[in-house]
């Protein structure tokens, strides 16, 4: 059975450390309830952006992980960011891709390929230094700690069923601006 | 009538335009995490290609070429919150496609995001309002729509608009665009 998306970003919170995240679409809800800190800013206002957020904040800060919670009708939307991220070769950015083969929060409309798009093999044909895919909790839990301490830029396709709530039911959440504004402060203070 | 803009003049500028930016942030008490002055969000536009060619031999300012100008702009929103001064080179066409991400990043992410936008095939006789290619014609006339303060480099003596728009873009909060009329030589 496929995961939970909120267990695995429970699964994630637990292990991220000071972590910057960047979650968007379906894991936004989710990860502000799990991580309601300052150091989070969702992809918000222009889906598929959010790899490339994530590599922007990995690129201004090399001394801090990033991790990108992407979806795969998101990156679908901007699938050439893998070749930016790789080139770029931000070696402190994490990639999860949550795969559920739809797009959730417009209806569960399936994506283009459906689930059978691979993007592990996408990930390492761009250049990703490693491309992975998980089915199990249990094995992610397992495998977290080396997967947030690699050399990146790491691809983790997480094989899920759909979240509780998507943006649509759950809200939107602070605006972008404000959440650009919060991270900002912390990011340059620190 | 319009001049050529040499790609030396323009890279000299922006090094200019990036020290300042780093002065201004580390009055905001950010400290510098790299050693090159700024970043070049790039989506090569045929339009600035001296200055790209050129930009390949500065050390201090980092290009990373993306796939689309949509990457570019969100690339910014988080160098913009690492405390990274960047400039984006990219074309028209590339403005046109990547309307939404500005409007989403740059408008009401309220990212200071300074554009440095190629007029291809802008004709050097006539305005860029009355251009008979639409993909120039309509470059202004959509900023206007979006409420994008821009501004035309029309030769040597108009580099000084590269670091007020850089400026501009930063006190406004938000987009702020120069339009490089003819290629740059």
């Amino acid at each position: 059975m496929a995961m939970k998306p909120e267990d695995a970003l429970q699964a994630i919170a637990a292990a991220r450390g000071d972590a910057v995240c960047v979650p968007t679409m379906t894991t936004s809800p989710a990860w502000r309830t799990i991580a309601p800190d300052d150091l989070s800013v969702g992809c918000v206002g222009f889906m598929g952006g959010a790899s490339s957020l994530g590599l922007g904040l990995a690129l201004a800060r090399p001394d801090r992980r990033v991790l990108v919670f992407d979806g795969d009708g998101s990156l679908l939307m901007q699938l050439g960011s893998l070749a930016t991220v790789a080139g770029a070769a931000p070696r402190n950015l994490v990639h999860f891709l949550f795969k559920n083969g739809v797009y959730h929060t417009s209806g569960a409309q399936e994506i283009p390929g459906g689930g059978g798009v691979d993007f592990v093999q996408m990930a390492k044909g761009a250049g990703y230094r490693a491309a992975y895919a998980i089915g199990e909790l249990s094995e992610l839990e397992r495998r977290l700690p080396s997967l947030l301490s690699a050399e990146g830029p790491i691809l983790v396709e997480l094989h899920t069923g759909l979240a509780e709530k998507t943006p649509m039911t759950a809200g939107m959440g602070t605006p972008f601006s404000q959440q650009v504004e919060r991270l900002r402060a912390q990011l340059i203070g620190a | 009538m319009p001049e050529s803009i040499p790609a030396p003049l323009i890279i000299d500028t922006l090094k200019d335009t990036f020290r300042d930016a780093r002065a201004a942030l580390a009055a905001e008490g950010v400290r510098p995490r790299h050693e090159h002055l700024g970043w070049i969000l790039s989506v090569p536009d045929t339009h600035q290609k001296t200055v790209l060619a050129a930009l390949d031999k500065e050390r201090a300012l980092r290009v990373l070429t993306c796939s689309t100008e949509d990457e570019a702009n969100a690339v910014a929103a988080g160098l913009w919150m690492g405390g990274e001064p960047f400039v984006l080179m990219i074309q028209h066409a590339g403005l046109y496609a990547s309307i939404n991400t500005l409007r989403g990043v740059a408008m009401d992410g309220r990212v200071p995001i300074f554009y440095m936008i190629g007029l291809l095939s802008r004709e050097k006789d006539k305005d860029p309002r009355e251009s008979r290619h639409s993909m120039v014609r309509y470059c202004e006339p959509l900023l206007d729509v979006f409420g994008v303060p821009h501004a035309r480099l029309e030769g040597p003596d108009d580099v000084h608009l590269i670091p007020e728009y850089y400026r501009l873009a930063q006190k406004r909060r938000g987009p702020a665009v120069v339009l490089v009329g003819l290629e740059t030589s």
